[in-house]
């Protein structure tokens, strides 16, 4: 303990002064041309668009209106055994287009045009959207 | 006018006798100085559910759309007169809005950690 403040005390005595390099005619010389080389103009990188940048994602309902009539797109997100309506995070939708479809689903259950309990039986063969797993 | 969109589903009947329905509520309509844009068929299909009314268990039935502009007043009133129609089993009557922005739909709100494959 005594030690590392002895250390400390000596550091301190010493004076404090930068060290500087000691600069040559040549060593100034090398320093300045790497830096200093005249600017071409047909050189400079040219203002793109980032070539790399990728598309915006998107949710698979984007841009596609959701009806309550459209009973087939609308059975594609309940499930097939009770009716019910699957989360965000089993449709994968944004939160928008998943506000859109719940509604529309109650609002046509509730005007007949879709059932609540059951998926319509004609419609259990259409490709799978959500890629729930049922346990089988 | 607003414009409202009546979904009606009738009774599964013969031909004209479901053209004698859809002309009275066509006519209830006019009568109360609505303008009837539309008149569309859904077609005739088996409903998503048994539906009880007026005394009589349905399966089947007809799903009809119109198209009008009227006013709040006589929307109340036809729904009234619907209820009361024996051959009509659900009406709906539905305000159309505007069309809604379809400005910058979703712009990456989607999760990466979606239960999908």
């Amino acid at each position: 303990m005594f030690a590392l403040s002895f250390g400390r005390l000596l550091l301190q005595a010493l004076p404090k002064q930068p060290v500087t390099p000691r600069a040559t005619a040549q060593c100034i010389r090398s320093l300045t041309t790497c830096q200093q080389e005249p600017l071409k103009k047909g050189d400079m990188p040219i203002k793109m668009e980032n070539p790399y940048k990728t598309p915006p994602k998107t949710c698979i309902l984007c841009n596609i209106t959701v009806d309550f009539r459209n009973v087939q797109l609308l059975s594609q997100f309940i499930s097939p055994h009770t009716g019910r309506i699957y989360g965000r995070h089993i449709t994968g939708l944004c939160g928008r287009k998943q506000k859109e479809v719940s509604k529309a689903i109650k609002k046509a259950r509730s005007m007949g045009f879709m059932s609540v309990t059951l998926k319509d039986p004609q419609f259990i063969k259409d490709p799978d959207i959500c890629g729930i797993k049922h346990f089988e | 006018m607003p414009r409202y969109e009546l979904c009606v589903i009738l009774k599964a009947m013969q031909r004209p006798e479901t053209a004698a329905v859809l002309r009275r509520t066509v006519e209830t309509l006019l009568e109360r100085g609505a303008v009837v844009r539309a008149l569309e068929s859904l077609g005739e299909r088996r409903l998503p559910y048994k539906i009880s009314k007026h005394d009589c268990r349905h399966t089947h039935g007809g799903y009809f759309s119109v198209d009008f502009h009227a006013s709040p007043k006589t929307v109340s009133e036809l729904l009234d007169h619907l209820e009361r129609d024996i051959d009509v089993l659900r009406p709906t009557v539905l305000k159309k809005d505007t069309e809604l922005s379809q400005a910058q739909c979703c712009g990456g709100n989607v999760r990466d950690d979606v239960f999908r494959e």
